[in-house]
């Protein structure tokens, strides 16, 4: 962007690629730190500004960083393949807001029938793989193997 | 057996024999000395790959610090070995410092001052000369500042203190930097060192003098301008993450590096406030990496000052000025929607500069993480931006704050602070408008505090 000087004109962006997907940390968080990948082309004031305005979540401090994608991986013709770089932004939140990543794929609760069901499958994938084993006492040589 | 004659022929070096000589025959247990063994005692390796051996180097070096010679030789060993180390700064912008400067210290923060601080006031200025040193029992006078500000009204003469003199000693420095000086306009983010940083100086220096006569360690001490504080410390335990140590298992390493605006050193040490090993709180408990902070790694010389070299007769601490920066500043916090942060600042600053001064006035004193202290070293701090004053009190009680000995430490250092009151409301047309007394006779009891007369 360039760079704004007294009296000049305002910059104004049309349409910018501004995203925001929030992600689950790898390393545990503080309690007030949620963890963002952001465009590349966005700044600490620019994600500090979104969060504010759009969905009015009050933000205390912003960090970012930028990811290096690796380039080590090889298609089928021996040509590098690169993972595209992606900027990374800590977003701590004020008046002692705090966030939690939720947990996206719960247990399920079974109910009796369905838990029935797979005991049954269980069971009996249990009693086939026991019948193809075979004598334990060959030790596992198979029963065509003999004299 | 054979010959005497054959086993001198074979002596040097080689055993034929396979029954070697009993190395020490068994004493009857009536004697006094037991003999010296043959063979030297049998201990790990001390060069190997091992923990034995790990352990075996570890109680060298604590041996060798224990027996150095004098202080210098002992700082020098106990941070001889650099490694990356978190910088911790007392004047930061991150949110919530002060609880991870707490967990970082173990300490344990008490709001509003001890009560020995508010009955040593009711007595020093309503005293007669005659008895300047009786002033510091513990008791909880709730009565302090009503029966002070009385016997001060009443009688103006030379052995009570001046409310009127004092304050007009306030104003004056205050006029005299901000209404009669005509300065140049400050530059960006100097505004600091333009105004407040001047009068703060003036105003500790002028103070001072005047109290001498008061306090008699006051004119015993040394006042130093624009100090170095720094000390090195190890607390907890992680694991290298990256590198060629990488997988091992070291202590997470401190490093404080702080300039005061001003600070006092005595010859004689502050009395303690509470028993050494009083509880009066809870430290908080932070899981988190002090990355998350943020906290960064440098890795440098590990430096342990006080803001004297060991030899100085003033080793012990007074009180210390902070003035907070520019970036920090309360207008500035407000602006970016961050109210709660401005106590916040000045906590930290408050908790981080003592904890270093303390613990590196102990470490001058002998002490160190194994070897803890046998007596609380108490120092008092004073925070400003140039209005509004914080004042501060931490006593350590404690050093061992590694890993091995902070098992079976129960003791916890202690702070004692209050929130930042502003000291005038306005300066207009050569007066001083809102001036508050309060915040300057408390300035004036941190001055006036020194240890008991025996």
């Amino acid at each position: 962007y360039p760079l704004f000087q007294l009296g000049g004109p305002q910059l104004r962006i049309f349409r910018p690629n501004f995203f925001m997907l929030a992600v689950r940390p790898g390393v545990p968080q503080p309690e007030d730190t949620v963890q963002f990948r952001v465009s590349m082309e966005m700044t600490k004031v620019d994600i500090k500004n979104y969060l504010e305005k759009i969905y009015n979540v009050p933000v205390a401090a912003v960090r970012t960083r930028i990811q290096y994608g690796a380039n080590n991986k090889r298609n089928h013709k021996n040509q590098r393949v690169k993972k595209p770089d992606y900027k990374v932004a800590y977003v701590q939140l004020g008046q002692g807001q705090t966030f939690q990543f939720p947990n996206l794929f719960p247990e399920k609760e079974q109910d009796t029938e369905t838990q029935a069901f797979d005991d049954f499958k269980d069971k009996y994938m249990e009693r086939e793989k026991q019948r193809q084993k075979g004598d334990l006492r060959r030790g596992g040589v198979p029963d065509w193997f003999g004299l | 057996m054979a010959a005497p004659g054959g086993r001198r022929l074979l002596w040097p070096g080689r055993r034929w024999l396979s029954q070697a000589e009993p190395a020490v025959s068994p004493q009857p247990p009536s004697s006094p000395q037991p003999p010296s063994s043959l063979y030297p005692p049998i201990v790990a390796s001390a060069t190997a790959k091992s923990t034995a051996a790990k352990r075996r180097r570890l109680e060298h070096f604590k041996q060798r610090v224990h027996a150095a010679p004098s202080i210098e030789e002992k700082l020098r060993l106990y941070g001889l070995l650099q490694r990356p180390k978190y910088v911790v700064y007392p004047q930061t912008f991150a949110l919530n410092a002060d609880r991870w400067y707490q967990s970082f210290t173990k300490t344990v923060f008490v709001p509003g001052l001890p009560p020995r601080a508010a009955s040593a006031a009711a007595k020093a200025p309503a005293a007669a000369g005659v008895t300047p040193g009786a002033g510091t029992a513990p008791q909880p006078e709730a009565a302090a500042p009503a029966p002070a500000r009385s016997a001060e009204a009443a009688a103006g003469a030379a052995p009570y203190l001046d409310v009127r003199e004092l304050r007009a000693l306030a104003c004056d420095a205050l006029l005299q930097e901000t209404f009669y000086q005509h300065k140049p306009r400050p530059g960006l983010y100097r505004s600091q060192e333009h105004t407040p940083g001047p009068f703060l100086t003036q105003l500790v220096s002028s103070l001072a003098a005047y109290l001498c006569g008061r306090n008699p360690l006051l004119a015993a001490s040394s006042l130093d301008l624009k100090p170095e504080v720094n000390y090195y410390w190890h607390h907890g335990e992680e694991v290298v993450v990256h590198g060629h140590r990488k997988g091992r298992v070291d202590p997470v390493r401190f490093q404080i590096d702080d300039n005061p605006h001003l600070q006092i050193r005595v010859p004689k040490q502050l009395p303690e406030v509470v028993p050494l090993e009083s509880d009066l709180g809870d430290v908080p408990v932070i899981n988190h990496k002090p990355s998350k902070l943020p906290l960064f790694k440098r890795q440098y010389e590990n430096k342990v000052f006080i803001g004297s070299k060991a030899a100085d007769p003033c080793c012990y601490g007074h009180t210390q000025f902070h003035l907070i920066p520019d970036k920090l500043k309360r207008e500035r916090l407000v602006k970016a929607n961050l109210e709660d942060q401005i106590e916040v600042v000045y906590r930290a600053n408050g908790i981080a500069s003592l904890f270093a001064w303390t613990a590196a006035q102990a470490m001058y004193q002998g002490f160190w993480s194994e070897a803890d202290v046998t007596r609380p070293f108490v120092s008092q701090a004073v925070v400003t931006d140039g209005k509004y004053f914080a004042f501060f009190c931490y006593q350590l009680n404690t050093l061992a704050l590694t890993v091995e000995t902070i098992q079976n430490n129960p003791r916890k250092n202690i702070c004692w602070g209050t929130e930042s009151k502003p000291l005038y409301d306005v300066v207009e047309d050569g007066s001083v408008k809102g001036f508050n007394d309060q915040v300057l006779l408390q300035l004036v009891r941190f001055l006036l505090n020194r240890p008991k007369e025996s």
